[in-house]
This record gives structure tokens, C-alpha cells and sequence, in this order.
């Protein structure tokens, strides 16, 4: 195989890469950073944008660093307005085969819209670490 | 598959460039990628800013990137960050601190992964930093992982080495010890607004006007306030570059030992002889150089 450094063979594929942001105006980030956390410890490598974020920064961010996943967490209620306008913006960069995760407060009713605009999957309140890593770690690599 | 990727690089393709510079982290096809790298048109200036953990080098770095681009020059940052020896996992969280610039294609953001016992240099950093001078961008910043103490590696792959210090790290000893100080081509006080600079500053001047030879410049910096970052840039752009003086054969040495890891890993049958113990330690060495076994 190939190798990630001079001492040790890598004989796995190679990290993840996901980008994790919050997007919009809410400032609970207590979430994103447990999930970042977890991710990292399941051997990802995660680049955290942080908060604030506009989905134009977003966009940049998952381009540069060539990023597998993008990961938005929100929780302001503005899901169905940010999350649009994200995916547009992959589509525009050329970046459609970048993976999308929703994680936050969003009401039931509104995830079947969420997948039906591209989203991957959407993690709710109460979602185990071990899920979100079982499931990343389930999906074929694009 | 890799030389339409080279193709579209070649064409100015950010998203080929940030492939190439992924394929190269994880040590896939860095020789070929290597070789197939077009003649720079112009040389970048390469600075790389180091300094312990919580001295402020993601926020020095998101500042100069002001000066930079007021100057007219396209600027690369590559951000190491730690990875975990255990897991392989890394939280990359250089770029928060950062402005994002994210309409401005003359600027280009990426976070690195540094493994552990390399001197704290991300894998291959020296063919990443190709990679981003042959695309086009005229500087490139590195911010290292930040060791402190041994973080010296870095110098030989750039032209310009920026040391941060900040004040309260310790005694003044903590300046005499060896490897620091005696590497940096500019020292930074940063967070210079603080307390105490004032005796810390003087503390490096004294400790600089000790060692032999024309002494680096020591400015003092402050990201939150904004004082020196101007003049910071002007003096890193003054300094001599070391890369186009070729005058630190340790680089060529580090993509030579860059390469060999990779050939090493792909010598099933070698490795396999040496297992086995058909092959004693030297000999298996000497046969991955390349050497006739006797030899």
C-alpha cells in the first residue's frame, strides 16, 4: 500500500476528511464539538470551521481542503433556508460529490425535505457518537 | 486517472490542486505527482512561522494574509495540526482563526495533518509546498505544529523562518537553550501588548547578542491589537531566501528520505526475505538503496 509517514505503513485507506461548520446565526456549538471530537477519535481527520460560517466560507473550505463530507449542525431553525443554498453552491463549485450531514434541532416533519434536496442524513438530538461513526464509516468512498 | 488530474492542475483547477495535495499527504504517487510538476514561473516566497502551542501562530498567519494580498501577491496557507499517534484522527482548527477570504481565489487555506517524530512537518511538506508554488501562488505560509523546543526541521524546506515567543513562557534560560533561537531568520515577540514584553524583549536581545554573526531582526507583534504586522511582512520579505540560495542541502536530503519511505513500503518481497530472515539487517538496507548485496 502506501504510507502516511516514514515510520508507519499505512495499511488502511486513508483518513476521512469531513468538514464540520455551523452556518447561520445560532452560537450552540457544544454539539458540533463533541461530534468533532468523537470523529477525530475514530481516526477521521476534521476540519473545523467553526461558527458563523457563511455557506460561501463553507463552500471555499470543503474545496480547499478537499474535504469527503461536509457536516452542518444548526440549530436555529433556519435549516430549510441554509441548507439549500449550501447544496446549490456545491453543485455551482463543482463539489456535487461531497456528502452532506445535517445534525441540530430539526423537527421531524422536516427531514424528508432535507433528503429529497441531497442531503445524505440527518442526525437528531439523541444520536449516539457510535452512529454517526458506524454510519460514516459504512458508506462507500467516492 | 492521475494525469488528467496533472491536466486540469496545470489548467488552474483549484479542486485538481487540492486532490494532488491529498494524494501527496497520504503518500500516494508522490514521485510521479512530483516529476510531472511544471517549472514554477516565478519562485515563491516560503515562510514558515513556528513557535509553542498557544503562542498565536494561526492568528499571525490569518493576519499577514492582510498585507499580503494589499501587495497584490496570492498567498498559500498550509496549517499543520497534530495527529493523534493513536487513532490517525486529527482536528484541524487552524483555519477558524483564519479569515475565510471566500470570494478571493488569490488565497488558498489547507489543513495538514503532522504525524508525531517527524521534527512536527506534515508528511511530504516539502512536495506540498511545490505543489502550491507551481500553481501559482507567490507566498506560501506554513504554520507548523508547534513543538516549540526541536521545531526546527521546517527550516531547511523554506526561504524564511519567523520564530514566535510570547511573554511569561518561562525564565530566561528557556531563551539560551539550543535550537531555537539560533535558527530563527526573524524573531517575533507576539502578543506584545501584554504585560511584561518589555522585560521578555530585552531578555532576547541580550540572549540574540550573544551568538556570533549578524543577529535576526526581533519585532514586536500583536495580532489582537494589529501593532507590527505590517512591518512583520516587510522584514520577512527582506530576508534572504534560502531555497533559491540552495543553501541548505538538508532539504534535498528530507525529499530523499520522502521518497525512500515510500519505495520502502512498496518492497513486499524485500521486507518479506528480511522476515524471514534470509536477509540480515544491512544487507535488506542496502538493497532498498539500491546497493548490490555485498556490496
Amino acid at each position: 500500500m502506501t504510507t502516511t509517514s516514514a515510520t508507519t505503513p499505512q495499511t488502511t485507506s486513508p483518513p476521512l476528511r469531513i468538514v464540520l461548520a455551523k452556518v447561520g446565526l445560532d452560537g450552540h456549538d457544544r454539539g458540533i464539538k463533541v461530534v468533532a471530537r468523537a470523529l477525530r477519535d475514530a481516526g477521521m481527520h476534521v476540519i473545523y470551521a467553526g461558527l458563523w460560517q457563511t455557506p460561501e466560507a463553507v463552500v471555499r473550505a470543503v474545496a480547499d481542503e478537499d474535504a469527503d463530507w461536509l457536516g452542518l449542525s444548526i440549530l436555529s431553525g433556519a435549516h430549510l433556508t441554509l441548507v439549500p443554498r449550501v447544496l446549490e453552491l456545491l453543485r455551482q463549485a463543482g463539489l456535487s460529490h461531497v456528502r452532506v450531514l445535517v445534525g441540530g434541532i430539526i423537527p421531524e416533519k422536516d427531514i424528508p425535505a432535507l433528503l429529497e434536496m441531497g442531503v445524505a442524513r440527518v442526525f437528531v438530538p439523541g444520536t449516539s457518537l457510535d452512529d454517526i461513526v458506524a454510519y460514516l464509516r459504512a458508506q462507500p468512498r467516492t | 486517472m492521475l494525469s488528467g488530474l496533472l491536466q486540469r492542475f496545470r489548467a488552474g483547477d483549484r479542486l485538481a490542486l487540492a486532490r494532488l495535495l491529498s494524494l501527496v499527504s497520504n503518500g500516494q504517487h508522490v514521485e510521479a505527482i512530483r516529476a510531472a510538476l511544471p517549472v514554477p514561473t516565478q519562485a515563491s516566497c516560503v515562510v514558515a512561522l513556528t513557535g509553542a502551542g498557544g503562542v498565536g501562530k494561526s492568528s499571525l498567519t490569518g493576519k499577514l494574509l492582510d498585507p499580503i494580498r494589499a501587495s497584490g501577491r496570492s498567498v498559500a496557507v498550509l496549517a499543520c495540526d497534530p495527529q493523534s499517534p493513536l487513532s490517525g484522527g486529527a482536528l484541524l482548527g487552524d483555519r477558524f482563526r483564519m479569515p475565510a477570504f471566500a470570494d478571493d481565489p488569490g488565497v488558498y487555506i489547507r489543513s495538514l495533518a503532522a504525524a508525531g517524530g517527524q521534527g512536527a512537518l506534515a508528511s511530504h511538506l516539502d512536495t506540498l509546498i511545490a505543489l502550491v508554488e507551481a500553481f501559482g501562488f507567490e507566498v506560501v505560509l506554513i504554520e507548523t505544529v508547534g513543538a516549540g523546543q526541536g521545531d526546527t526541521a521546517v527550516r531547511a524546506l523554506v526561504d524564511v523562518l519567523v520564530l514566535l515567543l510570547q511573554p511569561e513562557t518561562g525564565d530566561e534560560l528557556q531563551w539560551e537553550k539550543a535550537g531555537l533561537l539560533e535558527v530563527a531568520d526573524v524573531v517575533v515577540l507576539h502578543k506584545a501588548d501584554l504585560p511584561g514584553a518589555d522585560r521578555v524583549a530585552a531578555q532576547i536581545t541580550a540572549s540574540l547578542s550573544l551568538s556570533a554573526g549578524e543577529p535576526p531582526p526581533l519585532l514586536r507583534v500583536s495580532s489582537r491589537t494589529e501593532i507590527g504586522i505590517a512591518e512583520l511582512w516587510q522584514t520577512i520579505e527582506q530576508r534572504p531566501r534560502r531555497r533559491a540560495q540552495r543553501s541548505d542541502p538538508a532539504r534535498l536530503l528530507r525529499l530523499a528520505q520522502d521518497l525512500l519511505a515510500d519505495r520502502f513500503w512498496q518492497r513486499a518481497e524485500l521486507l518479506e526475505q528480511w522476515r524471514s530472515g534470509q536477509l540480515d539487517d544491512l544487507t535488506a538496507a542496502r538493497l532498498l538503496l539500491g546497493d548490490s548485496p555485498g556490496h
